[in-house]
């Protein structure tokens, strides 16, 4: 018994301790974002800004591309995840209900090019965004992110596919339903808790990609936030209260959709990486 | 009755592939064409605007010779070990200490994913700012807890940059880890920790002989993913320290994003991806293995 509550308070203990080194360097942003330019650079940091200014966000949004970069992204991320979830359901309904010539085959293809890092891929992409006029353009980024977001998509949505009961299909087959019907007006219903989690991360991936956009994109208008953000620094100068508005301004959006999709959202973490 | 099944699969066959037409049509014409028209272009010298004259295996020949990229492959090892290293330990005690019952752990659970759920960029240049020389609140951390005496030049020393990296990283990566094992740690049920308890075995070999062999697999699994990740590690490693001080942290891919990019060798660029392809196949195969068979077993179950 004695172990047992010396194990309890141990692990109290350390969960506290990961709290803070979570959570305090987010803190810390939030906090620089709304300090004058001389507090950042006080000898003594405060804690809390002393003398609370927007200065940061308003310099942001007024002398910088970053808001034009926030609505890059937000297109670019929309369009992809909605493309990948259109373009991959398909391949994950039939991949977890049907019995077909080259299942095997398929589905490894599938896991292949999800497991495929895409350093590999970035220059090729490259070239072939160039050989097609897209360069400097979100509609190169568009065309080539779903690289990694269809069989992420494919493959996550498996499982959440599988886990249906195969009777209401069956029933339904019984009552005449063809197959399209079946998969999109029974299963898709069903399925739409996974579904929804598995797009939202697919809409995340896109959402902070940077190797790729930074390969493709060079022109300002045309860049997503994570450049512009890494833009904002000129050789060793880094402001910093801009970096840490347009850090917290770019981490909002991803938070609110998080916090509403908490139920699903444990699930859907453990299932990016690894299925159980 | 068997002609009947062969039809049903033979209807089946091309049901999927009308409905997948449109992603495998996809797949073969932005991932398959470029990749392997990449792969061929590995034996060119490719540069960005020119041609391309097929010279051999030059590019792999330079390459195997260049200390610049020999580095880089050693510092890629040292980054992707230590990472892991921290993010396994500190993964398994998070996911350990969240097994143990509370209030308000659903809350806590999903305020220790925020690391992995916020976007690389975001907690890159928080981290740059934290261990900055001027302003930088490590720095007076450190100095207030009386553990040095004079700021640390973070990005400035070898060593120093390359714990930089891979604090980001960890931090970043250990709630992956955490959560994963955590959810095969609900799994398990009580009674094997009573039976345990009741031979007389302490917390250490509960562990051990209990707790161990059931999260061995999916310790594995995510082990092997966030191999591939660390090794594919970009964004953070060049806008932390940007491959410096003196190439002490230029990992392969910053090795090759300045050979591609910056120095304009598309070719050769090609050909450190190519060449870091045999470790992603033995990589990918565990992987696959591990998680084809466990989708099988799985159906099996079910069935």
């Amino acid at each position: 018994m004695k172990t047992k509550k010396s194990v309890a308070i141990l692990s109290r203990l350390f969960i506290a301790l990961c709290l803070v080194i979570s959570l305090a360097p987010i803190y810390w942003m939030l906090n620089t974002s709304f300090k004058g330019q001389t507090e950042i650079y006080s000898r003594i940091p405060t804690l809390f800004p002393q003398d609370f200014t927007m200065e940061s966000y308003q310099t942001l949004i007024t002398g910088t591309a970053f808001l034009n970069g926030l609505k890059n992204s937000l297109l670019v991320a929309a369009v992809v995840s909605a493309f990948s979830l259109l373009v991959a359901y398909p391949a994950a309904y039939t991949l977890a209900r049907i019995r077909f010539r080259g299942r095997q085959i398929f589905s490894r293809a599938i896991l292949f090019t999800y497991l495929l890092p895409t350093s590999a891929l970035y220059i090729p992409l490259y070239i072939f965004v160039a050989r097609v006029g897209l360069t400097d353009n979100i509609l190169g980024l568009m065309l080539i992110y779903p690289t990694f977001t269809l069989p992420y998509v494919s493959w996550i949505l498996i499982p959440h596919i599988a886990s249906i009961p195969k009777d209401i299909e069956e029933a339904a087959t019984v009552d005449g339903c063809s197959r399209l019907r079946i998969m999109y007006q029974i299963i898709f219903p069903l399925a739409l808790p996974g579904i929804i989690s598995t797009t939202i991360f697919a809409f995340a991936m896109c959402w902070g990609e940077y190797l790729y956009a930074l390969v493709n994109v060079t022109k300002t208008s045309m860049q997503t936030f994570p450049l512009v953000i890494a833009g904002l620094i000129f050789g060793d100068m880094y402001p910093w209260g801009q970096l840490m508005a347009g850090a917290i301004l770019a981490c909002v959006p991803i938070l609110i959709i998080y916090m509403f999709a908490s139920g699903s959202l444990t699930g859907g973490a453990t299932e990016g990486g690894v299925k159980m | 009755m068997e002609g009947n099944a062969d039809a049903s699969v033979r209807r089946n066959t091309k049901f999927a592939y009308m409905v997948n037409a449109p992603l495998i049509i996809y797949m073969m014409c932005v991932l398959a064409v470029p990749m392997i028209w990449g792969i061929s272009l590995s034996f060119t010298n490719k540069t960005i605007g020119g041609g391309a004259d097929f010279i051999g295996l030059k590019n792999y020949i330079t390459l195997l010779q260049d200390k610049e990229y020999l580095n880089s492959l050693l510092n890629t090892v040292k980054f992707t070990f230590f990472s892991i290293a921290g993010k396994l330990v500190f993964g398994t005690l998070m996911a350990l200490a969240l097994n143990v019952k509370f209030r308000g752990r659903n809350i806590v659970r999903a305020l220790l994913l925020i690391p992995w759920t916020l976007p690389n960029i975001v907690a890159v240049l928080n981290w740059r700012w934290i261990f900055a020389a001027t302003g930088g609140i490590a720095n007076y951390l450190l100095k207030g807890l009386h553990l040095i005496d004079q700021d640390l030049i973070w990005f400035g020393s070898a060593g120093l940059a390359m714990t930089t990296i891979i604090m980001a990283n960890v931090w970043r990566g250990t709630p992956f880890f955490g959560i994963s094992i955590l959810g095969k740690l609900q799994t398990i049920p009580g009674d094997y920790y009573e039976a345990a308890a009741m031979d007389g075995a302490n917390i250490f070999q509960r562990f051990w002989y209990v707790t161990l062999p059931e999260i061995k697999d999916v310790i594995l699994l995510s082990m092997l993913m966030s191999t591939i990740w660390t090794i594919n590690e970009f964004e953070s490693v060049w806008l932390l320290t940007g491959g410096g001080p003196n190439g002490s942290t230029e990992v392969m891919n910053v090795f090759s994003y300045k050979t591609a990019m910056t120095s304009m060798q598309l070719g050769k660029g090609i050909a450190v991806s190519v060449l870091a392809m045999p470790v992603f196949m033995i990589l990918i195969y565990f992987l696959s293995k591990k998680m084809l068979g466990e989708e099988e077993t799985k159906r099996r179950k079910k069935a």
